[in-house]
């Protein structure tokens, strides 16, 4: 009872799927990037600086993943930024202050970034209010703490360093540790990106709760009706928001041995330029995470090849917001073609 | 006569001090077709949302294959074999074709325990279901956005029927669609009837409903305003009963006194002899989230 | 329906040409404004490279945060003796540690003949000094990091000691006879500041307060400091930590109306003007451009002779007191950006 109207003209599917990957536009991006620092800067081809600009986006691309997958699942966290430097202070001060291995400080940070992530997740279902409210009060809670709490304990705003505590080493070697290849220096911190990355993409593309992260950000409702935990997919996406600060906030602690209370701010929105950049929807339900790091790749490749490339590193900010421009109306263009359908 | 599936005895519901179902009857039985008609406010997504779990109710009893039941979340509704197609939230619009079909029901992979979703067969899986259903659709990777409004009630009827649904709720199915895409929904409707599957076709529209159903239930500011077999009404009937009925004859009468001619419909709207503030609820209850 | 177009008759685009030449001169500024700006440059322009050594390239990495008027002194230093000194200088800065232990790590893959690099962050930075001293690159700090420039390997310190400069505004506050001085920090948990109250409280031999305010919001800031005078009148001196609060602080010792005297750290247009007045005390300045232009001069001078300045031991660059007396030598060099 096959009947005519329903059969779908198709076009050369290959073709328009290609053209339909969330990641194409950052990917084009990415190779005019290169391309533009390659010719202008005789370093940035350099194996060294090859290390220099996966590191700087590997620091930028470890939070970038759960924020993208966050994104796609329909939600912002504005503390993404701040809970970083919660978790490295977390980890110091309990560490130092219960002249405890370093194990015990990096394990409670663990739980208390889960535990911001669980809060974010829980107020966000509980009071149905804007994501973007929910994480400015943690964000904003966090910063206050951040200072206030260190001041506090430590009596000045930075902690004090922990580089000769028991666990030190091991912890180092986990979270800021180097290997040379072949003169390309490889941090540890592009080792937990590669595997955030590799874990993020599967659970989105191939399973289950990836399917449901794509349909409570599309559309909650349709989701809730077809019996899609909603609140649930959620608070699990903060929680691995969570889990990427304290990645990241560990190896800013052993790399540097001790923390600046102060900082962290505004590097949230850079998490979600790179997701942006990468393909994701800002309202949510589209995206992809391979985008999210081809975003943090862009941050990388610009930040530093504009020094290598010796230009005035005052115009950089332009030079992004200029990015996410353009990315967003690539994302939107493709978003209206998606949804045009042949009514 | 096949066996009854579900059945509503004096079902009401209340929205803090919004009466917006009272005492409503409803029985389906399977490879049946019932529909539920009514104007806008009427009470009958508030019927919905009881049946499909999003809502309890607050009398009267639910009762699935004889068994009292009060679902807490759609979940519940759906394993117990109802599904639900809502006219504006059937899918996600953005998603691929073969993973909006199997929302909430994702296929996973035994090597994996159950963890990694079988991809591939998902998108056989629904190519073949839609195939059965009389859709030929190649390419189930495109959103389902790109697909005409009709085609998408289609894949959540298909959805429902591959899933072993034995209820199909119906939200206004045809309500946004053209004569052309009604049809060919009411067609799907039909098949799967077929399969065997009991049908609520929740509209406002009698032709429609006249076209596939095998009884009618009337809905009217939360009350049932009547319930027939197909036997023993006619379209005219319907038509009439939903414009407004004995409502419609009383307001005629009313404003026959002077010689005027406004009196040709506006069933809805007039409430002026019987304004009893219990039972309207003007207000339609969908729940602002 | 038609309306009537307007047409221009021939005579229309010369009287537009006319009046847009009048609007423009009489539009025209007599004082300041850019004109001004690059006479003034013309006057101070510097010669080519007096030296014959290669093409250096030296790096200057700061925590500077973006858009701070001391830094661009800095800077400008730093360029003066670049350009005699034929090198060419590469600035970068990023005021969140990470960001600027990357590039530091980005000057180094340049391979850059020598770096210069503010140590605001301490142990941050021992590991990517640590690969500098290993790729063969001479480093010296300025600005702040004393404490940890020889620690790191780096040939020598060029910048203020805080304390030292607390101290010599104490004295110079005591030697003025000031009774009760108001010591304000804009920056919480900034341990220069801190130092500088706390070195000025050791010498000032006065009643002394700290009051903190916060230094990115100046009306507040302001509000704040007018509040504190108008609670407590026997306060007479207001002392600020940087150039643009030192111009809050004069504000706020305007609106409460007393015959308050203001003292301050750094220098800013503002800061010259108060001198000139008198409603300037005395400024501490610990000479920016000075940082920038030895820093660069140091490197060549240790590419090029192997000397240095001071033995390896830290090279002040202030404080130096400077009072109505400057004023007008002042005035001129930082309208031109070099104090």
């Amino acid at each position: 009872m096959s009947t005519p109207d329903l059969l779908v003209q198709d076009r050369p599917a290959a073709l328009r799927r290609l053209l339909a990957r969330p990641e194409l536009g950052s990917l084009i991006a990415a190779v005019a990037v290169f391309v533009v620092f390659a010719v202008v800067a005789e370093p940035f081809l350099r194996v060294s600086s090859l290390g220099t600009v996966l590191y700087a986006a590997s620091t930028i691309g470890i939070m970038a993943v759960p924020v993208s997958l966050l994104m796609i699942g329909g939600e912002f966290d504005l503390s993404a930024g701040v809970v970083v430097t919660t978790a490295a202070l977390t980890s110091s001060m309990v560490s130092y202050q219960f002249t405890a291995v370093t194990w015990v400080g990096v394990l409670v940070s663990l739980v208390t970034t889960l535990a911001i992530g669980w809060f974010n997740g829980w107020m966000l279902g509980r009071t149905k209010l804007p994501s973007f409210i929910v994480t400015l009060g943690t964000f904003l809670m966090l910063t206050g703490a951040n200072l206030g709490v260190t001041k506090a304990i430590s009596g000045t705003v930075s902690t004090k360093s922990i580089a000769d505590m028991q666990g030190f080493e091991s912890c180092r070697w986990l979270f800021a540790s180097e290997v040379t290849i072949g003169g390309l220096t490889v941090k540890a911190t592009v080792w937990w990106w590669l595997g955030l990355l590799a874990i993020g993409s599967w659970v989105l593309l191939r399973t289950r709760f990836g399917n449901w992260i794509f349909a409570v950000g599309g559309d909650a409702d349709a989701a809730r009706a077809v019996g899609v935990p909603v609140a649930r997919t959620k608070t699990v996406l903060y929680l691995g928001v969570g889990f990427g600060a304290w990645v990241l906030g560990q190896h800013l602690l052993f790399s540097f041995d001790t923390v600046q209370s102060g900082e962290g701010s505004g590097n949230e929105l850079i998490y979600i330029v790179a997701a942006v950049i990468g393909g994701c929807l800002i309202t949510g339900g589209y995206g992809s995470v391979a985008g999210s790091a081809l975003g943090a790749l862009i941050f990388g490749m610009a930040s530093k090849g504009i020094i290598y490339a010796q230009w005035n590193p005052d115009w950089f900010k332009f030079f992004l917001g200029a990015m996410l421009l353009l990315a967003a109306l690539l994302n939107a263009y493709v978003k209206r073609r998606a949804e045009r359908g042949p009514r | 006569m096949s066996s009854e599936l579900l059945a509503l005895k004096g079902v009401g519901k209340t929205y803090g001090t919004v009466r917006a179902l009272q005492d409503v009857s409803l029985t389906l039985r399977s490879g049946e077709i019932s529909c539920v008609l009514g104007d806008n406010g009427a009470g009958k997504s508030t019927l919905i949302k009881i049946i499909a779990g999003l809502h309890q109710h607050d009398e009267g009893s639910y009762t699935i294959g004889g068994e009292e039941v009060r679902f807490g979340s759609p979940r519940e509704a759906l394993d117990r074999g109802i599904a639900t197609v809502y006219q504006d939230l059937a899918v996600v619009p953005l998603m691929p074709v073969w993973r909006n079909f199997f929302l909430g029901s994702e296929q996973g992979m035994r090597r994996w325990g159950g963890l990694r979703l079988d991809a591939d067969a998902m998108r056989a899986t629904t190519r073949e279901a839609l195939a059965k259903m009389g859709i030929d659709l190649h390419d189930v990777d495109r959103p389902i956005g790109t697909l005409s409004g009709g085609q998408r009630q289609c894949v959540a009827i298909a959805r429902a029927v591959h899933f072993g649904a034995e209820v199909l709720i119906l939200d206004e199915p045809t309500a946004a669609l053209g004569v052309k895409q009604s049809g060919v929904v009411l067609k799907y409707v039909t098949a799967a009837r077929d399969a065997g599957l009991g049908v609520v076709l929740i509209t406002h529209n009698p032709h429609h409903a006249y076209l596939v159903g095998d009884h009618f239930t009337l809905l009217k500011r939360g009350r049932m305003a009547g319930s027939h077999p197909r036997a023993e009404i006619s379209l005219e009937q319907l038509t009439t009963e939903m414009a407004g009925g004995s409502d419609l004859a009383e307001l005629s009468h009313e404003l026959a006194r002077p010689s005027d001619s406004r009196n040709s419909s506006g069933s809805s709207g007039s409430s002026d002899s019987r304004n009893s503030s219990d039972s309207r609820d003007s207000r339609e209850e969908r729940p602002q989230p | 329906m038609s309306t009537t177009r307007f047409r221009p008759s021939r005579r229309f685009w010369p009287v537009c040409a006319v009046l847009a030449i009048a609007v423009t001169a009489a539009g025209c500024s007599s004082t300041g404004g850019r004109r001004a700006e690059e006479a003034r440059a013309k006057a101070a322009a510097t010669g080519g490279s007096a030296v014959t050594t290669p093409r250096w390239k030296v790096a200057m990495v700061t925590h500077a945060g973006a858009g701070d008027a001391f830094w661009d002194t800095v800077r400008k230093g730093a360029e003066q003796a670049a350009a005699k000194d034929n090198i060419t200088f590469l600035y970068s800065n990023d005021a969140q540690t990470q960001n600027q232990v990357q590039l530091v790590q980005a000057a180094i893959d340049q391979k850059v003949d020598g770096l210069l690099v503010t140590l605001a962050k301490g142990d941050a930075m021992a590991d990517v000094l640590g690969k500098a001293k290993a790729a063969g690159i001479p480093v010296i700090t300025i600005n702040s990091g004393e404490e940890y420039s020889a620690k790191f390997g780096a040939l020598t310190h060029i910048g203020q000691d805080e304390t030292t400069a607390g101290q010599a505004a104490g004295q110079e506050m005591a030697a003025r006879g000031r009774k009760n001085v108001l010591c304000v920090i804009h920056e919480q948990g900034n341990v220069g500041q801190e130092q500088r109250c706390s070195g000025a409280q050791s010498r000032a031999g006065a009643g002394f307060q700290v009051m903190y305010v916060n230094g990115v919001n100046m009306p507040d800031a302001r509000a704040a400091i007018s509040a504190k005078l108008q609670s407590d009148p026997s306060i007479d001196t207001v002392l600020t930590l940087s150039g643009p609060m030192a111009a809050t602080g004069l504000q706020a010792v305007q609106d409460a109306h007393s015959g308050i005297e203001l003292d301050t750290f750094d220098l800013g247009p503002q800061v010259v003007a108060g001198l000139k007045s008198g409603s300037v005390g005395f400024a501490v300045d610990q000479q920016p451009y000075l940082q920038g232009y030895q820093g660069v001069d140091l490197i060549w001078l240790y590419k090029y002779n192997l000397n240095m300045l001071g033995g390896g031991k830290p090279v002040s660059t202030g404080p130096q007191i400077l009072t109505k007396d400057n004023a007008d030598a002042l005035a001129e060099y930082v309208a031109r950006g070099t104090r």
